[in-house]
């Protein structure tokens, strides 16, 4: 192993280079804190990515998955998933998922930070709404988001970067279904600019983002934080796998072993380490750092690591319609959202609620697979016909629903499984609960109403979407107690108070809306505190 | 070096595959995703597998699917996806692939052929619908 000398530490070592441990180097880094991050992945460079070929849609089942064990690229590492009815995704790079993400950006609402006052479910959280609306504008400031202020399913929000993006013959489609039913909807804010801002272009509205964004009008943190994290003076390790944070005599973490990508092992030192590996990475690192002090994984007295992960279960409802909706261009996750049905009413047979995410159509293959529902285009003398009435005659709606917490859903490590360093591999055991199944079926029927509404002539229904783990969350919480949490309300460890936690593993309960921008808040809330103690 | 046994097997395989995919409205045959479907068995085995199981599930049914009239074929190839129904949903799926990533096709669909960047698509800009009624039913989150 090549140790790391005394003039090699640094005050803080991050792990992770995605949503989370961008944000949280550019904060340290700004302040003057040394800071080094550690990333497996490498950067993706413009030109390698998949929309400057003909064949660009292929490669969203291929090299481009959202599912590492499809991919299986030399930076990923597999995850056993055989007892989870939902694969978990992510990408393994500068930027980590946010270079594959939809980029729908909503923020947690004021209720998601209490539901055990509200609701009697799950927690609350140590933290509010309030507390975090800072870092909300600060980390919108910092992406990019493209909206419109005045939803009233929100207290009011500043003013939004840029435009939102055009709804097209799709959204005002889908919208007038919702206005016909007396039902919320609102464009949705999407981390994605619809004007030049901040050195970035605007969107051209070629469709994937799900496969990257070359031209960096997405906010991927490769191209939002990192490059002002760099100038700060923030130093990113490409190619660098962890194998485990260690920790030294006084109890308190001293830095961590990795893998270069010359596949030497090699020390990084360090005063403070921030994990930043997302909701599965950073328990199976926890996991994998064990010590006479921590037999069963790193920070974890408690036993806590790993469990109450949530997914956002997802029911996916198509419909198809007798128009051309054009949704083959713009934004492929983004258009509108309605919070109709977001917040508790238990006389709905659940607690809590959903979003319906409106995403565009379907692209030419996934017309003929069936894309999210696998509802293939008979093949034979009808196909022409079959094909001609679903193309470009569709709209999505994703039921996004809020899991609650439960202790059983969990990641701990693979006894057989390993990644190419022979680094033992998380596994995800995952069972939907009642609530949710009850949820996503009032969603289901929900989001037929509003497509005929809109004007569906057909509706067609995936219950819950395999391949859609794309938020993994609640993994290693936040609380006050240290019994039932892993981390504090300034997200230290309460075993260990210099590592701490900032991904989508913080997560108390994990809202009905996607992550990201709380996500990153949480982060920047969490760098603040650093700097406050140091200072 | 001998040809792999599917390569030796294409004249089947485009025949397959316009049965799967007919001609027709000015769309080609499915035989534009032959390069695509023997490209996917090149580069992987158990695609391989897949395919050539379906292949001599469609032999072995039908004696000579060369000899066949359109009707026949069809019915055959019904048969075949009745009993060998994994082998045959790849052929399909990965002859849907190639062909709907073939610029003759896409061409064809009222689409720009070719990579998505840097053209991008034109949206027209449309004014939003009104957002009055939403706004007026006033604050829908709950204070916590």
């Amino acid at each position: 192993m090549t140790a790391g000398s005394a003039s090699d530490r640094v005050d803080v070592l991050v792990i992770g280079a995605g949503a989370a441990g961008a944000a949280v180097a550019w904060r340290l880094a700004s302040s003057g804190i040394r800071v080094v991050c550690l990333e497996q992945g490498d950067w993706v460079e413009p030109r390698a990515y998949p929309h400057w070929r003909d064949d660009w849609e292929l490669h969203r089942h291929t090299d481009w998955s959202a599912e590492p064990n499809v991919r299986r690229l030399a930076q990923d590492y597999p995850v056993n998933d055989a007892a989870s009815p939902i694969s978990p995704l992510m990408f393994n790079a500068v930027g980590g998922s946010t270079i594959h993400w939809s980029a729908h950006f909503p923020r947690f609402r004021p209720s998601d930070f209490r539901v055990k006052s509200l609701d009697g479910v799950a927690d609350d959280w140590p933290i509010d709404y309030g507390t975090l609306e800072p870092y909300f504008d600060l980390n919108d400031r910092m992406m990019g988001v493209a909206g419109m202020t005045g939803d009233p399913a929100y207290p009011p929000k500043s003013t939004r970067q840029t435009p939102p993006i055009p709804l097209d013959t799709l959204g005002v489609t889908m919208a007038r279904g919702f206005d016909r039913l007396g039902w919320h909807w609102w464009p949705s804010d999407s981390a994605i600019l619809t004007r030049d801002y901040d050195g970035r272009r605007a969107c051209v509205n070629c469709g994937p983002c799900d496969l990257g964004c070359p031209i960096g009008a997405k906010a991927s943190t490769d191209v939002t934080y990192w490059p002002k994290a760099i100038k700060a003076g923030a130093r990113l390790v490409t190619r660098a796998r962890v194998r485990e944070v260690t920790l030294g005599p006084d109890g308190l973490v001293d830095g961590a072993i990795y893998y270069d990508r010359d596949g030497r092992e090699r020390r990084q030192p360090a005063s403070a380490v921030v994990l930043a590996a997302n909701g599965i990475g950073t328990p199976r690192l926890l996991l994998n750092s064990r010590s006479p002090r921590f037999p069963d994984g790193l920070a974890n007295r408690s036993g806590q690591v790993g469990r109450y992960l949530m997914f956002h279960p997802y029911a996916i409802v198509r419909g198809v319609f007798d128009e051309p909706l054009g949704g083959y261009r713009g934004p492929i996750g983004c258009s509108i959202i309605s919070q109709e049905f977001y917040e508790t009413d238990v006389s709905r047979g659940f607690v809590r609620g959903y979003s319906f995410q409106v995403a565009r159509g379907l692209t030419p293959i996934a017309s003929a697979t069936g894309g999210s529902i696998g509802d293939r285009v008979a093949w034979g003398r009808g196909h022409r016909r079959a094909y001609d009435e679903r193309f470009d005659r569709t709209i999505t709606v994703a039921v996004i629903g809020e899991d609650l917490p439960e202790a059983h859903n969990r990641v701990d490590l693979d006894t057989a499984l390993a990644d190419t360093n022979g680094i033992p591999a998380p596994r995800v055991t995952y069972t939907l609960s009642e609530n949710s199944r009850r949820m996503l079926d009032h969603g289901i029927a929900r989001a037929r109403e509003a497509l005929a509404a809109a004007g569906a002539r057909a509706v067609a229904v995936n219950p819950l979407l395999r391949p859609g783990g794309w938020h993994l969350m609640g993994t290693a919480r936040m609380g006050r107690d240290p019994a039932t949490s892993v981390i504090d309300a300034e997200g230290r460890c309460h075993d260990v108070p210099n590592l701490y936690v900032v991904d989508g593993s913080t997560m108390v309960t994990c809202a009905g809306v996607n992550p990201t921008s709380t996500i990153q808040a949480v982060a920047l809330y969490i760098a603040d505190g650093m700097i406050r103690r140091r200072a | 070096m001998s040809a792999s046994p599917l390569a030796a097997r294409r004249d089947l395989l485009a025949l397959v595959l316009d049965s799967l995919v007919p001609a027709g409205d000015g769309f080609p045959a499915g035989s534009v995703a032959l390069e695509h479907v023997l490209a996917m068995a090149a580069a992987s085995p158990d695609v391989a597998s897949m395919f050539e199981r379906a292949l001599q599930a469609i032999d072995d049914a039908t004696g000579g699917f060369a000899r066949l009239g359109a009707d026949e074929r069809e019915r055959a190839l019904g048969r075949v996806e009745e009993a060998h129904g994994a082998p045959f949903d790849a052929l399909v799926r990965h002859t849907y692939d190639g062909y709907y990533s073939h610029p003759a096709v896409l061409g064809r669909l009222g689409l720009e052929p070719g990579p998505v960047q840097p053209r991008g698509h034109r949206i027209e800009s449309a004014e939003l619908p009104d957002l009055g009624r939403v706004v007026a039913r006033g604050p829908l989150y709950r204070p916590a």
